[in-house]
């Protein structure tokens, strides 16, 4: 037998002789479900809002799987990012709808405004995972190009709606409106 | 007073390069959306490399304001002569002659196209009959 074989034999033996096993059973889940409650503590939420993210956004604010991620304040969906895909690419099996709808955003992280293109994919059932339904800058549905009530997988070979990314087109001039 | 011309002068020169452009945020924000970032369009918009074609058809500069998409796009008509400015010619590939004031737009924009397909449909038309006739003599 080797050496280290014998060195646990030893050590199980021991444990075995000075702590009972429902001591050791209590001691076990007491780590399971205090290590499961870790995030609730103050602390780690502190900690959270001070990591750096996406873009150099801290917090949920830099977060693509966060419906606060900054690029999502005018997304109406699932977001692609939980279903398997990113905030910037479809899911495995659906295809990127090539007519869109487009807004701005401001990135907390230098606050310019930002354009993004909010390209729904196309061609599985809905995701159905973190919905978000932000809205800001959306326009009523006469001015129907601002509006994301509309199913923009119209444009794509299948019409099923899927889930939604955000894409970061480039630096805006303004905020929407337009003055 | 010799300083002062000179100052204004410098004023006058430095007052285009210092004016804010709008007219590809313009197009990102109010026609990309559906005719895309190139222009290209889809399966359900028309593609804007077709304005070369209609570019040499009479009633065509009227139309491209008339359509829908441009007519009521949220945009003041001094800012959507300049984004029709830049679309003429990155699409229609020569500057529009003259360009398109803001008088003009308002203009043209006050009588939106009702059915834009079969106004097209009718300038083609037009086209080619004047071609036929053309083609005859």
């Amino acid at each position: 037998m080797s050496r280290l074989d014998r060195w646990f034999e030893g050590v199980a033996r021991q444990s075995a002789r000075r702590v009972s096993r429902r001591s050791w059973l209590s001691r076990f889940g007491g780590v399971l479900v205090g290590g499961a409650a870790l995030p609730l503590l103050p602390v780690a939420r502190a900690a959270e809002k001070h990591r750096v993210g996406e873009d150099g956004v801290k917090g949920r604010e830099g977060d693509p799987t966060r419906c606060e991620y900054w690029r999502h304040c005018a997304i109406d969906g699932f977001l692609c990012s939980c279903c398997g895909g990113s905030h910037t690419a479809c899911p495995p099996g659906t295809e990127m709808s090539p007519v869109t709808w487009i807004g701005t955003c401001r990135n907390p992280a230098d606050g310019k405004d930002y354009i993004i293109s909010y390209n729904d994919c196309c061609g599985k059932t809905f995701c159905g995972r973190c919905i978000c339904n932000r809205n800001e800058g959306e326009r009523p549905l006469y001015h129907w190009y601002r509006n994301n009530d509309i199913n923009w997988c119209g444009g794509a070979r299948a019409q099923t709606y899927s889930c939604s990314t955000a894409v970061l087109v480039k630096a805006a001039k303004e905020a929407q409106p337009e003055k | 007073m010799k300083r002062l011309l000179a100052l204004t002068g410098f004023l006058l020169l430095a007052r285009p390069a210092s004016a804010e452009s709008y007219e590809e945020h313009d197009y990102l924000l109010n026609c990309a959306g559906c005719h895309r970032m190139d222009g290209s369009g889809s399966r359900a918009v028309p593609s804007l490399r077709g304005m070369r074609e209609l570019s040499e058809m009479p009633g065509a500069r009227a139309y491209w304001v008339r359509v829908p998409g441009a007519a009521q796009a949220p945009l003041t008509d001094a800012r959507l002569a300049a984004l029709m400015n830049w679309l003429v010619e990155r699409f229609a590939g020569q500057k529009p002659s003259p360009a398109y004031t803001a008088e003009e737009v308002n203009r043209l924009r006050s009588t939106p196209l009702r059915d834009p397909i079969a106004r097209r449909n009718e300038m083609r038309r037009a086209a080619s009959h004047q071609r036929w006739r053309l083609h005859r003599e």
